[in-house]
């Protein structure tokens, strides 16, 4: 199990878009991974939940990661999320 | 059993956030239509649960609570009432309907409305009363001289013997009035001061209240026969209508002090005098002719087959009774009762055109109403049958008269007659003269109304159906708001019903009016790529999105200009208003709909406004996307 943790400093938060860039990068690999907001967790391969989180800047969020390929995945994911948001 | 309509009625208010949330209220034949102002605030789990509330859903931007037949109208008017919406709404909602419908419909409508209600009381009659003259017909058995008779008989004539009095009071509550007078009018029109409408052949008094000082023809003005109407239904629902009429009249322009005694008084006194002197006397003299007429045009086969047609229509009319002087007269005259299997022919065959209904139909109510009925058909009791079925959905009612005029005109060529009156259909055996040619007269009226109502009749065309399942004009609302549903007045945008996405779990429709583009030419790299699944782009025309398909929101971007709605088979579509426009920080979008809420398909989930979005310097291209398309083998897009 890997964990990500990280802050959103995007001004807009995980909208619509970056939520896909996430959904899709986390899709090309086969490890699991559960977006924590608080006490809020979410599959985070459900775009439509994950957007329904709302999270806006300033917002920390955990991802936890699991499978075969963790940790070449918990890479990706945290590149995206620093790329994008 | 019975609902407290107040109550339900209050408690629906409780739970929709209260008057203020109410935009517009409107009901059709089984659900209470409100377009509701703030959704939020609507209290769904508790809506379901209140009594009277059967079910509930959200369509066209109306929550719709399913109340039911006969019981939806009682609660909207105590709605009304709680909510001080005006009355005049419910009025303007009712003429509009009744406006859209063809003049015989609209007349055909009330007789329908006045008699579903009171069907258990005549079916219940109507079988007994079938089963126990049948009985006391039996030669031999001497059930005619029992006791049991006497008293089986009573009990099974009341609903009959007293009928004006259970249709006065339907009536009265179709029409609005006050149903308590409305029960004194019925109980008037069989005044046990009057001669029983039965034995009019015996002869009657009449009084004559001016005198004999204005006369019009043969007939003087305030002339009133000492007849009851027992067995009567027109002049009863017609009475009742004007009692209704004068009621409300003097409700709104009596001062609210003397209303109390002023307005039942002047009712029931204006509507007596209308009712004797008036409605009454029409009547009679219609009777008269219709007598008159049969008994010429029994006289040869073509002029029974014209009766046996007219026959239901007469039942219709109440004018039936008379026909018992002529079934008299004819066994006096020659021994043989020619009349009855007309009688026989036009009743049997509205036992087969109820049956038809009865047999094809997919409604459970309709059922319910319908096999019993044509029971108490076969027995020669067709008020049941007629009132409650075939003239309400009017093809079997025609149906059964081609069956009765087939029927008589054979009765008619055969010669067959009875040796005695007052029993029809199957009792009908008893009394017949050739049982065998009897079976062929019943056979034949019955199988062709019965194969005309089956081949004719279905059940969208029938006015009732309709009603039950067509939508309702919106009522215009105190804010005079225009119907959402309503294309020609309002400014409202109609949904598109084309399919831009298919797979294999369903379809998505276009949300938008617009210009549908390929995911390609989407002026966005996230979006044309895919990334966020197979979709299409709309170039918008309107300004309003639509649920896709029915589902549930699983997402309301909180810049608003984003929604997803999970559907059918997991299929998640996101519908993205405008490219970047989350930078709009929702200014010029206003969604309807929040995270969980169940949407149907054609539902208005949001709006927004394409002249913020182009001053903002956005492209308004809506984006549609199915974003678990990986999940699916085959999705199309157009």
């Amino acid at each position: 199990m890997k964990e990500v943790r990280y802050v959103i400093t995007d001004p807009l938060g995980i909208h619509a878009r970056p939520a896909g860039i996430l959904v899709r990068t986390l899709k090309q690999f086969k490890s699991s991974a559960v977006l924590f907001k608080g006490d809020v967790n979410v599959d985070m391969k459900a775009l439509m939940k994950l957007m329904g989180l709302g999270i806006k800047q300033g917002d920390a969020i955990l991802v936890r990661i699991e499978g075969e390929d963790e940790d070449s995945c918990a890479a990706a994911l945290e590149k995206e999320l620093k790329d994008n948001l | 059993m019975a609902l407290d309509y107040r109550k339900c009625a209050q408690e629906i208010v409780d739970h929709i956030g209260g008057r203020e949330n109410v935009a517009q209220a409107a009901h059709c034949a089984t659900r209470l239509r409100l377009v509701i102002k703030d959704n939020s605030k609507v209290e769904k789990e508790y809506l379901d649960s209140v009594d009277g509330v059967k079910g509930m859903f959200e369509s066209n931007g109306q929550l719709q609570l399913i109340i039911g037949t006969g019981t939806v109208n009682k609660v909207y008017d105590e709605f009304l009432s709680i909510t001080g919406m005006t009355a005049a709404t419910k009025d303007d909602v009712k003429a509009a309907a009744a406006a859209a419908q063809p003049l015989w419909k609209r007349l055909l409508k009330p007789i329908g409305d006045v008699f579903v209600p009171i069907l258990p009381a005549i079916v219940a009659s109507g079988l007994m009363m079938g089963l126990v003259e049948a009985l006391a017909k039996i030669p031999g058995l001497g059930f005619a001289e029992s006791d049991w008779f006497g008293f089986l008989d009573m009990v099974a004539n009341t609903a009959f013997a007293y009928l004006p009095v259970i249709v006065a009071i339907s009536a009265a509550r179709v029409f609005g009035g006050n149903i308590f007078l409305g029960a004194v009018i019925g109980l008037l029109m069989i005044h046990s001061a009057l001669t029983n409408g039965w034995n009019a052949a015996n002869g009657y008094g009449v009084w004559y209240l001016f005198g004999h000082n204005f006369m019009i023809g043969g007939f003087t003005i305030g002339q009133i026969n000492q007849l009851g109407y027992q067995g009567h239904v027109i002049p009863v629902i017609l009475s009742v209508f004007c009692m209704c009429q004068i009621e409300k009249f003097l409700h709104k322009h009596v001062p609210e002090m003397l209303d109390l005694f002023i307005t039942p008084l002047c009712t029931v006194m204006i509507t007596a005098l209308l009712t004797f002197m008036l409605i009454g006397p029409i009547f009679s003299s219609l009777e008269t002719i219709v007598l008159n007429f049969a008994q010429i045009l029994v006289k040869n086969p073509l002029g029974a087959m014209v009766m046996g047609a007219l026959y239901p229509a007469t039942v219709v009319m109440g004018l039936h009774h008379m026909y018992n002087v002529i079934e008299a007269g004819m066994l006096s005259s020659v021994g043989l009762n020619t009349w009855m299997p007309i009688a026989s022919a036009a009743n049997f065959a509205q036992f087969g055109a109820c049956l038809a209904v009865g047999l094809k139909t997919r409604n459970a109510k309709t059922k319910t109403v319908a096999v019993p009925s044509a029971l108490s058909a076969s027995l020669g009791i067709t008020e049941p049958a007629i009132f409650g079925v075939n003239m309400r959905f009017y093809k079997p009612f025609v149906a059964g008269m081609v069956g009765g005029a087939v029927g008589s005109i054979f009765g008619a060529i055969t010669g067959i007659g009875a040796t005695a009156y007052g029993v029809t259909g199957i009792p009908g055996y008893l009394t017949i003269n050739n049982p065998i040619i009897y079976t062929i007269l019943l056979a034949v009226s019955c199988g062709v109304a019965f194969a005309g109502t089956w081949s004719f009749w279905s059940e969208e065309e029938s006015p009732a159906a309709r009603s039950a399942s067509a939508p309702a004009p919106a009522a215009p609302a105190a804010s005079a708001a225009p119907a959402p549903q309503a294309p020609a007045s309002s400014s409202e945008e109609l949904f598109d019903q084309k399919a831009i996405i298919k797979c294999e779990a369903g379809e998505v429709f276009q949300p938008v009016r617009g210009t549908v583009v390929k995911q390609e030419e989407i002026p966005d790299a996230t979006f044309a790529q895919g990334v966020l699944g197979k979709g299409v782009g709309i170039n918008p025309d309107g300004e309003t999105v639509f649920a896709p398909m029915d589902g549930t929101i699983s997402s309301v971007a909180e810049s608003k200009h984003a929604i997803g709605i999970t559907g059918p088979g997991e299929m998640e579509v996101l519908i993205h208003v405008g490219i970047d426009t989350v930078n709009m920080n929702g200014d010029g979008f206003e969604p309807f709909v929040k995270e969980g809420d169940a949407v149907k398909k054609g539902q208005p989930i949001l709006k927004f406004s394409k002249e913020k979005i182009k001053a903002a310097n956005y492209s308004d291209c809506v984006v549609v996307l199915l974003t678990n398309s990986d999940d699916y083998k085959e999705v199309q897009t157009d």
